[in-house]
């Protein structure tokens, strides 16, 4: 607590708290730093495995191909995750320089504005930034000397790269993890792939979780008759099984990533649905928001900025099993087929390629993509425990 | 008890009009239309006479008439357990469920016994030696069955214990071509290996997740008074774990099976896609990629009505287990 002396003493917050009881396992605290891995590797994932090289020398002319190729979705990822590390330092700086008593209004406004930008940023990459294919062969250009000087990504191949010559390799010394049927190299793959399967991941949880948060908030407050039919109408979504009714969406709908991501998000927000509403039938008997009824505030402003903040707890931890349970989900559509198309890369298609068309067990297509679903869901699951156990003083006290 | 039961089938009314809601929702919300579909590109036809087949077809299928009379007449026809033909396989969707459910249910019906045959023990071995090194080891081991994919642990299972050195299970099917020319015992000996993998690939992440919720129930027990009381009366250590502290964990344990059915079911579309296993999953997963959408609509609605059937099972051996539940009450 002694630690800056500059500010005021605004005492240890219940964030803090929580993080303090979170950072006390080193096991954990891995596993953070390995989502932290991956997230720097999906974001930069075109500089990781990429067939174009960063620069190279063209009759006399330096070229920059890899910057020139990237897409709208390449600039939009990379916003996005500026846009979320600016947000979290804020964060950090808030807990500094805000008083407590605005400072879940200022909160707020700053992710309101971090996602306007991030969503208006895509909409004007997506407009302005012209489809570029660029087919060029530079890797042949330097074997004919054509061209030198080049400097070429860690994992010299494009995910949608189709080499028949080179197809269900083994994994040697030119492409590390193999290669899949249409002779793409598999390592490249994964490496685009925890693209999708992060993006699913957080899209998917965001929305549920937007939904569950709305209707749980709703009920919660409004109890009696709004509260018993609403409850009704989510234990009829919760009596569906999720997985039959995700297929049949995808039998009737498009498939697209967007798709994917707005079904999983419709489908699994039944749980954060009713953590939200016992917590909120709890608090609206409490004075504090008693008293912000009697003042006059707008519902809105009760439900959100007065209520919420004391029952997201549930909802964090949920989310982390969520963005887990989601990228499973994504994983298991793409096995069967039903995820996004290839040659859009995803770690369940790779997977699926596992037992060939002859019906040939080949492990590489099996074992990587597999290892990279069950690491990143196993640190998901781990942050997610750790998180709930953190969060929950009476489980603290059991461990 | 009977009224109970008979109170919470006619709740099941609500949520069963809910489930074909959705189901047909979904159906009439896609883009593009059956007929359509059905017809194909149809480039012979002039404008004048698609346009008269298309009217000949929607009037044939009811697709003139408004939407809730359409609702009414598919849930009508739901009702009778009427679905519908497949378009791949020229046969009453029905017929096509009452052959595939029976192998899902044998197979859920195992997987759900030795879940709560392996997963109690273990909870309650690892809740009475906390700490201990027992304890320890099967909480992250617990985790990493949790979140390994079925779907990567069936083909590396296939892969590596199917294949031609080791040639340990049949990697397909649930019993031999030959099968039914076995005696008896050499029979259910095949029927067995070919069972072992895909049921091994649905029980354990519900291990890890029944496990879990036993040892957290049974923890709380365990520090409660009376459990304190009934060491202080010097009652033997198996009885105050059995008789007292796992009595009243079993509670959660059985609400638990709401969250397990439909998951499970889930998983064996995944599973029996894997091992080849023709029952009600494969069967979903073949309509789909066919795009036969009544099997679609009819495979969604039975997996849901049996998915509420596993609910109202729940409620039944909750309200037994807690006697603290009136069978008269409402709700």
């Amino acid at each position: 607590m002694s630690d800056n002396k500059k500010h005021k003493d605004w005492g240890t917050s219940y964030g803090e708290m929580v993080w303090h009881e979170f950072a006390k396992s080193k096991f954990t605290l891995l596993w953070l730093g390995f989502i932290v891995v991956l997230f720097v590797v999906a974001v930069f994932a075109p500089f990781f495995a990429n067939d174009k090289p960063f620069f190279i020398k063209i009759d006399g002319h330096l070229r920059w191909p890899l910057f020139g190729a990237l897409t709208a979705s390449d600039y939009s990822i990379f916003l996005a995750a500026f846009i979320t590390l600016i947000q979290l330092l804020l964060i950090l700086r808030n807990k500094r320089k805000v008083d407590p008593s605005i400072r879940s209004g200022v909160l707020w406004r700053q992710i309101f504005v971090s996602i306007s930008i991030i969503i208006i940023g895509t909409i004007l990459f997506f407009i302005f930034i012209p489809k570029r294919l660029d087919a060029t062969d530079y890797k042949s250009m330097i074997e004919n000397g054509k061209a030198t000087n080049a400097l070429f990504a860690p994992v010299p191949y494009g995910y949608g790269r189709t080499d028949l010559k080179v197809r269900e390799q083994a994994p040697n010394r030119q492409h590390w993890l193999g290669t899949d049927d249409v002779g793409s190299d598999v390592l490249c793959r994964v490496i685009h792939g925890s693209r999708i399967s992060l993006s699913v991941g957080f899209v998917a949880v965001g929305i549920s979780s937007i939904i569950g948060i709305i209707i749980g908030a709703i009920l919660g407050y409004s109890g009696g008759k709004t509260d018993f039919v609403g409850m009704r109408l989510v234990e009829i979504m919760m009596a569906v099984p999720v997985f039959f009714l995700i297929i049949t969406i995808v039998a009737f709908f498009p498939r697209s990533l967007f798709n994917i991501m707005l079904i999983i998000g419709l489908t699994t927000w039944t749980e954060d649905a009713r953590f939200v509403r016992a917590e909120f039938l709890k608090l609206r008997r409490q004075d504090f928001v008693q008293a912000a009824i009697s003042l006059g505030l707008p519902l809105r402003s009760i439900l959100f900025r007065h209520m919420l903040p004391n029952a997201i707890a549930p909802v964090l931890v949920n989310a982390t099993f969520g963005i887990a349970g989601a990228i499973f989900i994504e994983a298991a559509l793409s096995f069967l087929g039903f995820g996004v198309a290839p040659p859009a890369p995803s770690w369940g298609q790779i997977l699926s390629l596992g037992v060939s068309t002859t019906g040939r067990f080949l492990w590489w297509l099996t074992l990587f993509p597999g290892l990279a679903i069950f690491f990143t869901v196993l640190a998901y699951n781990i942050v997610g425990e750790s998180l709930r156990d953190a969060i929950d003083p009476r489980l603290r006290e059991a461990r | 008890m009977t009224t109970y039961i008979i109170r919470r089938l006619f709740l099941m009314i609500p949520t069963l009009l809910g489930i074909t809601l959705m189901v047909f929702a979904i159906s009439r919300a896609a883009p593009g239309d059956p007929v359509g579909l059905s017809q194909g590109m149809g480039g012979m036809m002039d404008a004048q006479r698609a346009a008269d087949v298309r009217a000949a077809r929607n009037r044939l299928y009811g697709l003139d008439k408004p939407v809730y009379i359409q609702y009414a007449t598919w849930l009508g026809r739901v009702a009778r357990l009427d679905f519908g033909d497949s378009i791949k396989h020229h046969r009453p969707v029905i017929d096509l469920i009452k052959e595939r459910l029976p192998i899902t249910l044998i197979l859920n019906l195992i997987s759900f016994v030795i879940i709560y045959a392996v997963s109690i023990p273990m909870g309650i071995l690892s809740a009475v030696g906390r700490k201990k090194f027992l304890d320890k080891a099967s909480s992250v081991m617990l985790l990493m069955l949790w979140s390994l994919p079925s779907m990567w642990v069936g083909q590396m299972l296939i892969g590596y214990l199917c294949g031609p050195p080791y040639n340990l299970f049949p990697p397909a099917g649930l019993s031999s071509n030959d099968a039914e020319q076995y005696p008896f015992f050499q029979w259910l000996a095949d029927r067995l290996m070919h069972l072992v993998l895909p049921v091994f690939c649905l029980t354990y992440a519900g291990f890890a997740y029944l496990t879990k919720l036993v040892r957290a129930g049974m923890l709380d027990n365990l520090r409660a008074d009376y459990v304190r009381t009934a060491r202080a009366k010097g009652l033997s250590n198996w009885s105050v774990i059995f008789h007292h502290a796992f009595r009243n964990s079993v509670i959660p344990v059985i609400t638990i099976m709401a969250t397990l059915l439909p998951a499970m079911f889930g998983g064996s579309v995944i599973i029996e896609r894997i091992f080849s296993v023709s029952g009600m999953g494969l069967l979903a997963f073949e309509s789909v990629t066919t795009r036969d959408y009544n099997v679609v609509m009819g495979v969604a609605t039975i997996a849901g009505f049996l998915n509420l059937i596993g609910l109202l099972l729940a409620d039944i051996s909750y309200a037994i287990a807690d006697p603290r539940i009136s069978f008269e009450s409402t709700e």
